[in-house]
């Protein structure tokens, strides 16, 4: 779309410093929205709901989406409103049906009075009184998620670093830091069982840039600013964290380098013996960034190198070295070699079957880092710091790997990955196709869909774009009211084969309008695509289309930079072309006329269907 | 003078030759209340210094901030 590039453009080569930076940036992309009358139904919609002055805050997060390409329209309450906007069903905060919500409650607001002199109270009433406000936190967070299908992102309260009572304050009964400590304890309670509410760690974002700097006094008096102008951008920056996974922009693949990445030295030059990694001084800092590599890989985050080295060193040190940490069957594609690192990252990208813009590439080379930037632009570069005992903060520090939910998929990655390797070898050493697809023995269990797998489905619209029939997002709270709706049919379908489990890896949604059923969803993850697990999910819809009497059966396809291995699925399967008006295909299947069967070298199984 | 130009042409949205000692909240119409703080912030980061509130209020025009930025002193 022109106009977001335009917008783009205006933005990428800008580095605001200071707030006043973030306001001129704004006010030019807003002009620029005027200007070319974007519709507002493609724009992301940010709700601000604050205890107090929010101004800057709209400002920093515009600038900062729309360096991400995203453009964002904001509803920002008045600030003493935000729980008449709540409660209000008819507020102009649901009429502008946000995606997102940030709501902040600042600890002075909620405490009133209570705040400055805490101990005009008893602890008992401290007690009641924390209770009482809890419950009306609870309430406001309730009414907001049961009207908006937005995530809420809610922001826990700053716990005071001084108290009246001084030392004394921890022998107090319920003393008041406890008091807002205990606060922060039950509301994170609550949300933990609210899959719309996140938690924003406010306490610990005003720890990390220090209680005392973060709130700037003089401002705080002049104008109820509570956090000082010149933090207003970091917050915006945390923010995107939580808008990143709506708009699936998150990466799915962290690509990295191996010397002065992984390890200190060169491994060709220093062997085995030389490089720096394990219990020392200077091994210690690239002993712990691998360390948390495998977090990130133990959350599914997929794993791979890019080095320019021999092969036979790389191999024997991941495999005898005492210290090193990650190993092969960590990694889901490793190119080692002396090709250059583009070359090398497309060829990561085409044996995972993932595209590069859902990559993350660390390198401590500058150079090596500049070349990726220029020659592929969407893949998310991190510039490594000179001093390797700052790469585990750096590492830390990236936020691109977000998601909504953590399913059992998500976990098993690196196991199913590594099958992938050993599937990939099993079909290289057998003869032809249709002997591979035979001797995988394929079983393919069908389950129709329930509070287990919503977050998996909703997962896979959001993350899917290959074999992607409509690339249609959707939360976990929409998949469940399909799931409760009878006019939709939607399920599952888990492969498994000799070499493993691949767990939920595609969906359906079909809308059943009488006689014609519409399919909205149809989707495999690129993991199992070319194994006619496509086929069984159609065969499937039609068998059950056929038995409840449907006449035509209706597929959709949207083009997308993504999904071209869909494109023909529908026209190669007995579809006719209906209707085509520009990026939207219309394909029918009429049931009286075609008939469709199950591939016979995969197994069925149905499961609660 | 020029960075402190710089600043007040960035947050009223003014050109910098039309910036004098004179210039005001009076007789510019896009210096309200909410960007005389923001002018202060700008300030502080760029002169790396900290205005009191007693100074923060009387900020009225350019005069103003030059008096308050002599005191601190910096040089213009």
């Amino acid at each position: 779309m022109p106009d977001r590039d335009t917008i783009k453009n205006v933005i990428s080569e800008a580095e605001p410093k200071t707030i006043g930076d973030y306001f001129l940036l704004d006010k030019k992309i807003e002009e620029i929205k005027k200007n070319q009358e974007i519709e507002s139904e493609s724009l992301f919609k940010i709700a601000i709901l604050f205890s107090f002055t929010a101004k800057g805050i709209k400002e920093a997060i515009n600038v900062e989406c729309c360096k991400l390409g995203v453009i964002p329209e904001f509803f920002a309450g008045d600030y003493k409103q935000y729980a008449q906007d709540i409660l209000n069903k008819n507020s102009e905060l649901y009429r502008f049906k946000p995606n997102v919500v940030f709501f902040f409650i600042d600890i002075k607001s909620l405490f009133g009075e209570n705040f400055f002199s805490p101990y005009q109270i008893s602890n008992e009433e401290r007690k009641r009184f924390v209770e009482e406000k809890i419950e009306e936190v609870k309430k406001l967070l309730q009414t907001l998620s049961k009207r908006t299908s937005a995530k809420i992102v809610f922001h826990n309260f700053e716990v005071p670093c001084h108290s009246p009572l001084g030392i004394l304050e921890s022998k107090e009964k319920f003393g008041f830091i406890e008091s807002i400590e205990y606060l922060n304890s039950e509301l994170r309670k609550f949300i933990k069982l609210n899959s719309p509410i996140f938690l924003f760690d406010y306490n610990s974002f005003s720890s990390r840039i220090g209680k005392d700097k973060i709130l700037d006094h003089k401002m705080y008096y002049l104008a109820d600013m509570k956090i000082g102008m010149e933090y207003l951008a970091t917050l915006a920056k945390e923010y995107l964290s939580y808008i990143k996974p709506l708009l699936s922009l998150s990466k799915k693949c962290l690509v990295l380098d191996l010397d002065n990445t992984l390890w200190g030295g060169i491994i060709g030059e220093d062997g085995i013996e030389g490089i720096k990694l394990g219990p020392t001084s200077e091994g210690m800092p690239f002993w712990e960034f691998q360390k948390y590599i495998l977090e990130l890989f133990n959350r599914g985050v997929i794993l791979a190198i890019n080095s320019s080295n021999n092969p036979d060193d790389v191999l024997k040190a991941l495999r005898e070295h005492p210290y090193m940490i990650l190993k092969e069957n960590h990694f889901a594609s490793m190119q080692i070699n002396w090709n250059d690192k583009v070359s090398n990252i497309k060829k990561i990208a085409e044996e995972i079957g993932i595209d590069v813009s859902s990559m993350v590439f660390i390198d401590d080379s500058q150079v090596n880092r500049q070349i990726i930037k220029e020659a592929l632009p969407e893949v998310t570069v991190v510039d490594m710091p000179e001093d390797s005992s700052l790469y585990l903060k750096t590492i830390m520090e990236i936020d691109d790997f977000n998601t909504f939910s953590l399913t059992v998929e998500d976990t098993k990655r690196g196991q199913m990955y590594s099958a992938q390797r050993e599937r990939k070898k099993f079909q290289e050493t057998s003869g032809n196709i249709d002997e591979y697809l035979k001797n995988l023995n394929t079983v393919v269990t069908f389950e129709k869909v329930n509070n287990f797998t919503i977050p998996r489905i909703a997962q896979l619209t959001q993350k899917t774009n290959q074999f992607n029939m409509t690339t249609k997002r959707y939360l976990d709270t929409e998949i469940k009211n399909f799931s409760e709706n009878e006019n939709y049919f939607v399920f599952s379908v888990k492969v498994e084969d000799k070499f493993g489990d691949n767990g939920i890896t595609g969906t359906a949604v079909i809308e059943k309008q009488g006689k014609e059923w519409r399919i909205d969803i149809f989707l495999l993850s690129c993991r199992v695509i070319g194994r006619a697990i496509e086929k069984v999910m159609l065969a499937r819809i039609i068998e059950q289309a056929k038995k409840e009497g449907v006449k035509t059966l209706i597929g959709e396809f949207i083009p997308t930079a993504k999904n071209s291995p869909a494109k023909d699925f529908y026209k190669d399967n007995g579809f006719k072309l209906a209707e085509k008006k520009e990026e939207f295909q219309k394909w029918n299947f009429e049931l009286s006329v075609s008939n469709f069967n199950y591939p016979d070298f995969i197994k069925i199984k149905n499961e609660k269907a | 003078m020029k960075k402190l130009k710089k600043i007040l042409a960035k947050v009223l949205e003014v050109k910098e030759s039309s910036i004098t000692d004179k210039t005001s909240s009076e007789n510019v119409l896009s210096w309200d209340s909410f960007n005389t703080l923001m002018i202060i912030s700008e300030i502080e980061t760029v002169f790396n210094t900290k205005l009191t509130i007693q100074e923060a209020v009387n900020v009225k025009s350019v005069k103003d901030i030059k008096d308050i930025l002599k005191n601190h002193g910096v040089v213009l």
